[in-house]
């Protein structure tokens, strides 16, 4: 008896590495809503037809944080999987630096950049001159706006300036509170996380000011982002055009939700809403449009740019195949589905000019701009504890619990500290 | 004699052998790999460097590290004592029932029993600003006629946060004093009722005394659970409003994420000194009481 079962366990040990060493598909991390996955099992089907390489997905939380903690736990213990995984731009700086990235651009790669957004590519894709990444798809600020409810105060255009926003959203608000007291003019990325930092992002540089680096010192105490940051104040306690949880709970999809139930006259968010807005059963579909964001007068528009990049882990184990499917997810073809099926906005610039594209999604000839022009949050290794730094100090002075010139004093001092620390 | 004696004991050691084994694998070598890792600069962006104690200086001047320890003290001083009121409470009424006794003591533990991730995700719809419960709870019954943005305000994210917890905590420390209260003999209580004690007596002179020892260990519990809080919060605040609820454990968890295990290694060293100290603290307090018996 004691002899079967050792010999039974032994056969099966056996069975279980024949069977690991032979098959060991390629691993995929990714995360995001079920839409996002399903997507991606799709495309991963036909990678492993066409190319006969098996692909198994890790499959990922939607939230970035919690996604790149996935990642470093493996990476820091130089594990051979994932193989090949989805990098948010904001902490895309990060892993590279870490040198964690196995380099594209071997002589045996076909990889063609020159489809892609240069500005994009430069900013967050190259490292030491080599490039460690590609754009599978971009994002960056918008305005969405109820076309029926401008109308109703006799306006046929989105606004252009912060003040513009607040006059119309006052009118607005004023009518419709009639019928709906939960409505408000303005809903934005307000809770603490790296939302808000884009968010700030976009008031601040449409004011001319932003992170202000000199070398290695940075000035985030100017007249410029007080003046913005009293604004995203102001917004909620003075002018009550935003909900008063704006700064506790409005993250992506809380904003989208709010916007989409009705309750909302403008929103900003990613590309990735107007899909969802114009689906059948949503009760703003067909009303809605999309514009650049407002700036302050005598400022410009500016959109923070975001979007997720694919890349291959240092210690893959598969790095050819991983290549392969790197060039199959930024081939025209990829992006293409990318943008037909999930509405996203493709990391290729020549998608933007496709007949079919602009058919179904006549708003991406705008975007192409948006893209062009949007504002990079700062690419450095250290940059996710200045941001962490930032929210926290953002968020008090947007609820009101500190000044704006206080929070970004203590923001602007507690940020050197670290930059002397990692530099 | 002696031989049997030493024989003895060295079954006895072999007896201890696996809970050795599991101590120094899951305690001993990790505390030992942070304090090790606490003395080098080890981000994963940088070259590895042996710093000795220059992380501990710069920790003793980040005020994100004073501003997390002031909340993670101030979270045992309210938190603690407002468990132990709430569980003590249970515990007394739930001594007095004698009907199903198994189920309802079941009941109690359901809090307790769920995960924390689970049960403050629901205390975050309760809170919540527009839907939750509290809001229309509040005001159903009139005391309130703007809504309350409970997770918004320094305030009012304490007090969200404590609730939460002491919820999920509380029937913990109803089961430990039950556990207690069932080992006091009943005719103690008899006799003190016989010389006409009321019950406010009968609590002070027998119940409490008695109960000091499961006390000590149920506070010792709690408080180093509360040192160390970190799901409640995570999930219902993230540490916010602006870092007002940002306990140690977050505050070490952040720097891990962002690649940095030397800084995040010294506030978890930091944070198991405070406990050990906690620890030692409340066992001289228990000694010290067993020696007054």
């Amino acid at each position: 008896m004691h002899r079967l079962i050792i010999s039974l366990s032994i056969i099966f040990l056996l069975a279980g590495c024949g069977g690991v060493k032979e098959d060991k598909p390629l691993v995929f991390a990714v995360g995001g809503a079920p839409s996002e996955i399903n997507f991606w099992e799709a495309l991963i089907d036909e990678f492993s037809t066409e190319y006969q390489i098996d692909v198994s997905i890790v499959r990922q939380p939607t939230d970035t944080d919690q996604r790149r903690q996935g990642l470093v736990v493996s990476l820091k213990a130089r594990d051979d999987d994932p193989d090949v995984f989805l990098m948010d731009v904001a902490w895309l700086a990060q892993i590279a630096a870490s040198g964690w990235l196995a380099p594209l651009n071997t002589e045996l790669d076909s990889i063609e950049t020159e489809a892609f957004f240069e500005n994009i590519l430069d900013l967050a894709d190259r490292y030491d001159g080599q490039l460690m990444a590609m754009p599978v798809y971009v994002d960056g600020g918008v305005l969405y706006y109820r076309n029926d409810l401008l109308e109703n105060i006799g306006i046929s255009r989105p606004p252009q300036t912060w003040k513009e926003l607040i006059e119309f959203s006052l009118r607005v608000q004023a009518v419709e509170r009639e019928n709906n007291p939960d409505f408000y003019g303005f809903v934005w990325q307000g809770a603490q996380y790296e939302g808000l930092i884009c968010n700030f992002l976009e008031f601040a540089v449409s004011n001319e000011g932003g992170f202000i680096f000199e070398g290695d010192s940075l000035r985030l105490n100017i007249p410029e982002n007080v003046e913005a940051l009293q604004l995203m104040h102001d917004i909620i306690h003075e002018y009550k055009i935003s909900p008063p949880n704006t700064y506790t709970e409005f993250k992506e999809e809380e904003v989208r939700l709010f916007f989409q139930n009705g309750n909302a006259l403008f929103e900003r968010n990613w590309p990735y809403a107007w899909t969802l807005h114009q689906s059948s059963g949503s009760p703003v579909a067909d009303k809605i449009g999309i514009d650049v964001l407002p700036h302050f007068e005598g400022g410009e528009s500016i959109s923070t740019l975001g979007g997720w990049h694919i890349g291959i882990s240092a210690y893959s184990d598969m790095k050819e195949e991983a290549r392969r499917f790197v060039e199959y997810v930024s081939s025209y073809e990829t992006q293409k589905k990318l943008a037909l099926n999930l509405g996203w906005n493709p990391g290729r610039r020549d998608v933007y000019d496709d007949q079919e594209v602009l058919e179904k999604l006549p708003h991406f000839a705008d975007l192409k701009t948006v893209f062009e022009n949007a504002h990079p949050r700062p690419t450095r290794p250290y940059y996710s504890q200045m941001s962490s730094i930032l929210q926290k100090h953002l968020n008090s002075a947007v609820a009101g619990e500190v000044s704006p010139e206080n929070a970004l004093q203590s923001a602007q001092a507690e940020i050197q500290d670290i930059i002397g620390r990692y530099r | 004699m002696n031989r049997i004696f030493s024989k003895d004991i060295l079954r006895s050691y072999f007896f201890l052998l696996p809970f050795a084994v599991f101590i120094i694998a899951f305690i001993l070598i990790p505390v030992v790999g942070a304090v090790i890792n606490s003395l080098y600069k080890d981000v994963t962006f940088r070259e590895r460097e042996f710093l000795l104690f220059d992380n501990y200086i710069s920790l003793f001047k980040d005020s994100g590290f004073w501003q997390s320890l002031r909340f993670s003290m101030l979270f045992i001083l309210v938190s603690v004592p407002f468990e132990l009121i709430l569980g003590l409470i249970f515990a007394l009424l739930l001594n007095q029932i004698r009907r199903f006794r198994g189920l309802i003591w079941a009941a109690v533990l359901i809090p307790w029993a769920i995960p924390s991730a689970i049960s403050a995700r629901t205390w975050e719809l309760i809170y919540n600003y527009n839907y939750g419960l509290a809001n229309y709870l509040l005001s159903g019954i009139g005391i309130t006629g703007e809504p309350i943005n409970w997770l918004g305000t320094n305030v009012g994210a304490f007090i969200s946060v404590v609730i939460a917890d002491a919820w999920k905590t509380a029937p913990f420390i109803t089961i430990i004093l039950l556990a207690g209260l069932q080992g006091i003999p009943e005719n103690l209580h008899r006799q003190s009722r016989v010389d006409g004690a009321n019950f406010l007596q009968g609590f002070q002179k027998i119940t409490l005394p008695l109960l000091k020892p499961v006390i000590v260990v149920a506070l010792l519990f709690r408080t180093i659970d509360a040192l160390r809080v970190f799901d409640v919060i995570y999930v219902l605040t993230g540490g916010g409003p602006g870092g007002a609820t940002t306990s140690l454990s977050i505050f070490g968890y952040n720097y891990y994420i962002n690649g940095d295990f030397g800084y995040g290694s010294t506030i978890s060293v930091v944070l198991f000194a405070v406990a050990f100290g906690l620890s030692i603290l409340y066992v001289k307090l228990s000694r010290f009481e067993a020696g007054l018996r």
